[in-house]
């Protein structure tokens, strides 16, 4: 009797998510994304392997900064260390942060939003929580954890991730409350379904597009929310390499080593734009409505 | 009408009473004693006490707040550690340098936001188009402290024609205050501009197939009429939300602007306080920052629902 029920639910947005899919992959443009941002983890994980010398190692042969050359291939920073080495370091952290804090503002926004959306008391009580954090701008927001758990690769996920809560949330609940109104989940309701197999069954795995969406601008977002935290000092500190740290580091010397300031730059933006790039993809694919226009 | 204002006033004022207790919570929640800061790390026990007596901080904390809001009620936010001068006053000095740098800036991104909105809607698929839309992808993806970096780099290091750094107030010498200011402008507005002009992009193609833009230009009106009265105006009620929902990119922008090109504003102040573990200044910027973000939002939702009546129509109705 249940599987009357279930099947055009849970069938149908695995089928449009497979057209969705295959929508993407005919798209180039996000398909250079997806390259870039692949390539990018590769190095990340491989940094150790593919770096030419070790990231505190500092080379004082040649008075520093040295400019980009065959032995260095993005130059030296002010203490004669690889540029080229601490970028692939750096991009660690970019990807580490990138990755986990989506994920924990997924962790805790999702189910949030999924039951504010579907009780009606519990709605009021989680919106004035989120409009509590939105109270602060993100970075108010990150500066106070920052003050409080010191400045980290931690606090970094913590503080970005915690910011972007209240906008998962949103999306989550919307997503929910348009959901609840569906004659399917009316019909699994009278089928005698209860609340935790509607939301899990029939209200989650529709409200997963939009999720995917807002998840897609947020990757590219904590990215550069880390840079900008560990520019300020807030996130990583030196000497582990951060793209923001190098950046930082970078201010004293605009006569004497412009290169230190646009190398680790460039980096951050191919990675943004890689991701913005894949990100548009997957939105056009998945929004009937927008792909039209794209 | 009545209803919706009501709502949204009640609600901003529970987030605001919410916001204050988590700044006074917070504040108390860092690590270390305020009052052996307050007192200087190397004073006796007996100073420290009465430092702690003075300050009230040997009070309940419930108390403690009490007395704390009814303070920053009247003004007062206290003292600030570092520099001994009241931290009202030391607010107001960096205020304005923040108000010139948010007003430059929003002119910015309004200027180039909708100006590149309307290209990329009435020239689609056109290179015009594909320009835009390749201009805003790049703010969105440009991190704006690196893009200030690198305006530095080209137009203060390699041609020299614009200052590093700095400021110079306005009434010293009006000039001086914009070569200095423009740059910092530039940046902060280039990141709101793109998020404007993807806006006024989606809300153009929409109102451009609208029957009453069709109506105008059946009736034989000029394009540029038809585009700029018609479609134009009635996009600008999507803009404007959109513009007010930059504020908290605006407000955050200002702390990274503000520190590239080391201007002395509000958001320098609020990484000082931080840097130097300057409580009474922590706690009174981020408690200013919060309020203004509060006011501000509930003005934006006031004006939208003037603007367009199907909002507050909707808005009471849910």
């Amino acid at each position: 009797m249940t599987a009357v029920v279930d099947a055009p639910v849970v069938k149908e947005p695995r089928l449009t998510r497979r057209r969705a899919l295959r929508r993407v992959l005919r798209n180039p443009l996000a398909m250079v994304g997806l390259s870039v941002v692949l390539l990018a983890v590769l190095l990340a994980i491989l940094a150790p392997l593919i770096a030419p010398f070790p990231y505190e190692a500092t080379d004082f042969t040649a008075p520093a900064p040295q400019p980009p050359s065959g032995h260095h291939w993005l130059g030296t920073d002010e203490l004669g260390r690889d540029q080229f080495s601490r970028v692939l370091f750096g991009l660690r952290a970019s990807v580490v942060v990138g990755a986990l804090a989506v994920l924990l503002s997924v962790i805790v926004g999702v189910p949030l939003g999924l039951l504010a959306g579907f009780y009606g008391w519990l709605d009021p009580i989680v919106s004035r929580l989120t409009d509590l954090l939105l109270a602060f701008p993100f970075l108010i927001l990150a500066v106070g954890l920052a003050v409080i758990l010191g400045p980290s690769l931690f606090t970094a996920v913590v503080a970005i991730g915690v910011g972007q809560i209240p906008g998962m949330i949103r999306v989550t609940r919307g997503e929910t409350l348009r959901l609840r109104g569906m004659d399917y989940v009316g019909a699994a309701f009278a089928n005698g379904a209860g609340d935790l197999t509607v939301l899990g069954r029939h209200i989650l795995p529709n409200a997963v597009n939009a999720i995917l969406v807002q998840a897609t601008v947020y990757v590219p977002a904590a990215i550069i929310g880390e840079a900008v935290l560990s520019f300020l000092g807030l996130g990583v500190r030196p000497p582990t390499p951060s793209l923001g740290v190098m950046l930082a580091s970078a201010q004293p010397f605009y006569h004497d080593g412009p290169w230190m300031a646009v190398f680790p730059g460039l980096v951050i933006v191919v990675l943004t734009l890689a991701l913005n790039l894949l990100g548009d993809g997957l939105r056009d694919a998945l929004d009937p409505k927008e792909s039209g226009r794209a | 009408m009545n209803r919706y204002l009501a709502r949204r006033l009640v609600e901003s004022i529970i987030t605001l009473f919410l916001a204050t207790v988590v700044v006074f919570l917070g504040i108390r929640a860092l690590p270390g004693d305020p009052a052996r800061v307050l007192a200087g790390e190397e004073s006796d026990p007996q100073a420290i006490a009465e430092v702690r007596a003075s300050y009230g901080l040997d009070q309940p904390l419930p108390v403690q707040y009490v007395r704390y809001l009814g303070k920053a009620f009247t003004g007062d936010l206290g003292t600030s550690v570092r520099t001994g001068l009241p931290v009202t006053e030391i607010i107001a000095g960096a205020l304005p340098v923040t108000l010139e740098l948010a007003f430059l800036a929003m002119l910015v991104a309004i200027l180039i936001g909708l100006s590149t909105g309307v290209i990329a809607a009435v020239r689609r698929r056109g290179p015009l188009e594909w320009a835009s839309n390749s201009v805003a992808l790049l703010g969105l993806s440009i991190p704006n402290f690196w893009f200030g970096q690198m305006g530095i780099l080209l137009f203060a290091v390699l041609l020299g024609v614009l200052p590093a750094s700095g400021f110079v107030p306005f009434l010293d010498d009006p000039v001086e205050n914009l070569r200095r200011m423009i740059m910092p402008a530039v940046v902060l507005g280039s990141a709101i501009a793109a998020v404007i002009m993807r806006q006024t992009r989606s809300a153009m193609l929409e109102s451009l197939t609208a029957d009453f833009v069709r109506t105008a230009r059946a009736k034989g009106l000029p394009r540029h009429q038809v585009i700029l009265g018609h479609a134009l105006r009635n996009s600008l009620i999507v803009v404007t939300t959109v513009v007010g929902l930059q504020l908290g990119i605006l407000i955050s922008g200002a702390v990274v602007t503000e520190s590239i090109f080391v201007l002395p504003g509000f958001g320098r102040l609020t990484l000082d306080a931080v840097f130097t573990r300057d409580y009474p200044l922590m706690q009174g910027v981020v408690l200013i920052t919060a309020t203004a973000y509060i006011v501000l939002n509930l003005l934006v939702d006031l004006l939208y629902s003037v603007i367009d009546p199907r909002i507050r129509v909707g808005g009471a109705a849910l």
